[in-house]
């Protein structure tokens, strides 16, 4: 995977460029120009494949959940990383790559990002009556279970064994 | 084979899974029939979401090792090859020749393996049950191997970064190579039993065909990809680990259905033992482990005379490795498609995010464009075809 | 540290003299012993090892599990092979609540026995809280002939009488 063709930064010069780590260029968007550049990057630039999108979330960062789309050429075999910056909501590309539609759903059960225009914005992963968005760094996990030590135990005051038989 | 359905429509809204015995897991697909014929068919996913994700972020990165074999488990050392690639590109660490060599080996096992319960599932599925036992009679074979290596049939963790977490010994080499050397005939029977068998081939030639351009739109990779028409196989066209080095060939299929699926995984069976073979053969001498101490530990000979080195252990497992901040995705070819690990991380012992780009998600996506249409029959078909994992789906 | 063993109900009767209804009650310990149809529960990795045991290698047929039932009405064992997240409880409760009697549960694997690996908000940590476990099978996953020793297990206690 080598650096960005000049097209991609020539097709959208105002936006912020750069390569990750790992050698895919990536652009920086604005939430409103994210469904216009997706597809000109399908339809112009030949990025026709559709792979990924998720979030990573700083909830000491304004805005707090950047977005990470990933689409891929299959003539110049190369990845191109599509980010966006939101505390809410974004457009959904779902009608550009409909494959974008469970991906967006899980960022939303899991992040809670809405995605305006999604046909059926709905959980994925969690049931549906779930409180909480699970993945977001400050969620608090209620189930976790304290390792049944006997230090925990007292200091608890819990007993270990089966809930159901005594 | 798509039926028109009838103007007068009086369906049944049925439910299939989340426990049933044709759904390869806990798949829940929602039916809407009339009569056999499949009017519409939505898949519901989510009965095995275990927050791996999220466990990820409170696991320094080689206890995640552990974390990865459970996603994908019919491909662990694969997922364990794909998220070490993802932290050794952060830290654009040197891996030695003979860990290179034996991850391509490890790898094709693992694929393999994968492919042995495909074929025997499928088989099964269709009512095919001898294929099954033999299929994973020789698989008990290759699980033997793996517990010989790494102590472990299935979640080997082998696959460490910087290299790999124990060497090869010679009998194991030879053994391996005793095995690859008897599984040709062994495909050869289960194709026998398959791929011109007129029954097998009724029910799975034009049955849940996928075109190109929608299963690129959804994102479906893989085999399923590959039978469609598109030859895109990453271990051709962005290639990690040396497999530029090995001769071998990229299957493409035609037609889309499931035969084509089915006939495109036989060939990358025999295609992963070729490839195994040559990987043993070039077996170089050498470390299997990167001599980068911030990656991996020193040998264990060493903590007893240096001090740096002693130092170096202590931080390696008090504090984890600690790559370098940034974000780094490299995909692998996972039998089931393209597998990638996108792992953020700002600098400390634990990543701040660890995503899976799962190929089986995108692949169930598209099963309604592969099953409308047909008979409920043909959806056991679809779906054994499309080989899916439920845990990585849900992850 | 030692537990305590779960205090079992017997099931439906057992009269402990030799008239009968003894004698038809041992022969009724007897052919459930020998004639245990698990259901198919497979949910993850555990589920793999399961097809491990049930395949030519380890083969639970000799021991009586012929088959593995998809009805649960037809089944007497569940063996809960694999994680239970919060989406798949509620079934995993119906199922077992639509098994017919006399019925026995075996958590196989680290992820139904405790949670396993997995301390987190999305899986149950052990299948206990939902479904009364006769036989806790550890491993991540428990090889195949540990499922057959848990098995054997659950036989002979169920031969005996007491579950």
């Amino acid at each position: 995977m080598t650096v960005a063709p000049s097209r991609v930064e020539a097709a959208f010069p105002d936006a912020l460029h750069g390569v990750s780590q790992d050698g895919i260029p990536y652009i920086l968007l604005r939430p409103d120009q994210l469904v216009e550049t997706v597809r000109r990057c399908r339809d112009e630039l030949g990025y026709t494949r559709w792979v990924d999108v998720t979030a990573v979330d700083e909830p000491n960062v304004e805005p707090r959940f950047e977005l990470q789309y990933l689409i891929h050429s299959l003539t110049e075999h190369r990845w191109l990383r599509l980010k966006t910056q939101t505390d809410d909501a974004v457009p959904s590309i779902v009608g550009v790559f409909p494959g974008a539609n469970w991906y967006e759903r899980e960022v939303f059960d899991l992040f809670g990002v809405v995605f305006d225009g999604h046909p059926n914005l709905t959980r994925l992963m969690m049931p549906d009556e779930w409180e909480g968005h699970p993945l977001r760094r400050d969620y608090v996990d209620a189930n976790v279970e304290p390792v049944d030590f006997t230090v925990t135990r007292e200091a608890l005051g819990t007993g270990g064994g089966n809930e159901l038989r005594g | 084979m798509a039926i028109e359905a009838p103007r007068i429509k009086n369906t049944l809204h049925i439910n299939m899974g989340p426990q049933h015995p044709s759904t390869h897991g806990v798949l829940r697909v929602e039916l809407e029939l009339d009569g056999e014929l499949v009017v519409s068919c939505k898949p519901i996913i989510g009965y095995l979401h275990t927050g791996i994700e999220k466990t990820f972020e409170s696991l320094t990165y080689v206890q995640g090792v552990t974390l990865t074999d459970r996603m994908d488990y019919l491909n662990p050392m694969g997922n364990n090859l794909a998220y070490c690639l993802s932290i050794e590109k952060l830290f654009e660490c040197e891996v030695p020749e003979r860990a290179t060599v034996g991850r391509v080996l490890l790898a094709e096992l693992t694929r393999i393996n994968s492919h042995l319960v495909f074929v025997g599932t499928s088989g099964f599925d269709l009512g095919a049950s001898s294929v099954f036992l033999y299929c994973l009679r020789e698989r008990e074979k290759l699980l033997d191997l793996f517990e010989w290596l790494t102590g472990q049939r299935m979640m080997t963790s082998h696959i460490r970064p910087g290299g790999l977490a124990s060497d090869f010994e010679p009998d194991w080499l030879k053994a391996t190579g005793e095995y690859l050397d008897s599984l040709p005939k062994c495909i050869d029977e289960y194709e026998s039993l398959l791929t011109n068998n007129p029954l097998f081939k009724d029910r799975m030639i034009g049955v849940g065909v996928l075109k190109a351009d929608d299963a690129l739109a959804y994102g479906v990779t893989g085999p399923v990809l590959r039978a469609s028409g598109v030859a895109l196989d990453i271990r051709k066209t962005n290639p990690y680990i040396g497999y530029e080095t090995y001769d071998f060939d990229a299957v493409v299929g035609q037609g889309g259905d499931c035969y084509a699926r089915y006939k495109v995984r036989v060939a990358e069976l025999r295609e992963a033992v070729k490839i195994a073979q040559q990987a043993l053969k070039r077996m170089p001498g050498g470390s299997v482990r990167t001599s980068n101490r911030k990656v991996m530990p020193p040998p264990r000979e060493e903590l007893g005379t240096s001090m740096e080195s002693l130092i170096h252990h202590f931080k390696l497992f008090t504090e984890g490795i600690k790559p370098p901040a940034g974000e780094a995705y490299v995909p692998v070819e996972s039998p089931r498609g393209e597998l990638g690990f996108y792992i953020v991380s700002d600098g400390s012992g634990k990543p701040v995010r660890v995503h899976e780009r799962a190929p089986t998600f995108a692949n169930v996506q598209a099963l309604p464009l592969m099953a409308e249409g047909g008979l409920i029959a043909d959806l056991i078909a679809v779906i054994a075809s499309v080989d899916p994992v439920m845990g990585e789906v849900d992850r | 540290m030692t537990m305590e063993l779960p205090v079992v109900a017997s099931r439906g009767g057992h009269v402990r003299d030799a008239s009968p209804g003894f004698l038809l009650g041992k022969l009724a310990d007897w052919s459930r012993e020998k004639s245990l149809w698990p259901a198919t529960f497979g949910l993850a990795c555990c589920a793999i090892e399961m097809m491990a045991a049930s395949a030519a290698t380890y083969d639970i047929a000799r021991f009586g599990s012929e088959v593995f039932r998809a009805s649960p009405r037809q089944a007497d064992l569940m063996i809960v092979s694999g994680r239970v997240s919060q989406k798949m409880a509620p079934v995993l409760r119906e199922i077992y609540d639509q098994m017919a009697e006399p019925k026995w549960v075996i958590a196989m694997g680290d992820c139904a026995s405790c949670g396993g690996v997995f301390n987190n908000y999305a899986i149950i940590q052990g299948v206990d809280k939902l479904v009364p476990v006769d036989v806790y099978i550890p491993g991540c996953p428990p090889r195949p002939e540990a499922l057959i020793d848990g098995i054997l297990k659950l036989k002979s206690e169920i031969g005996k009488g007491l579950r």
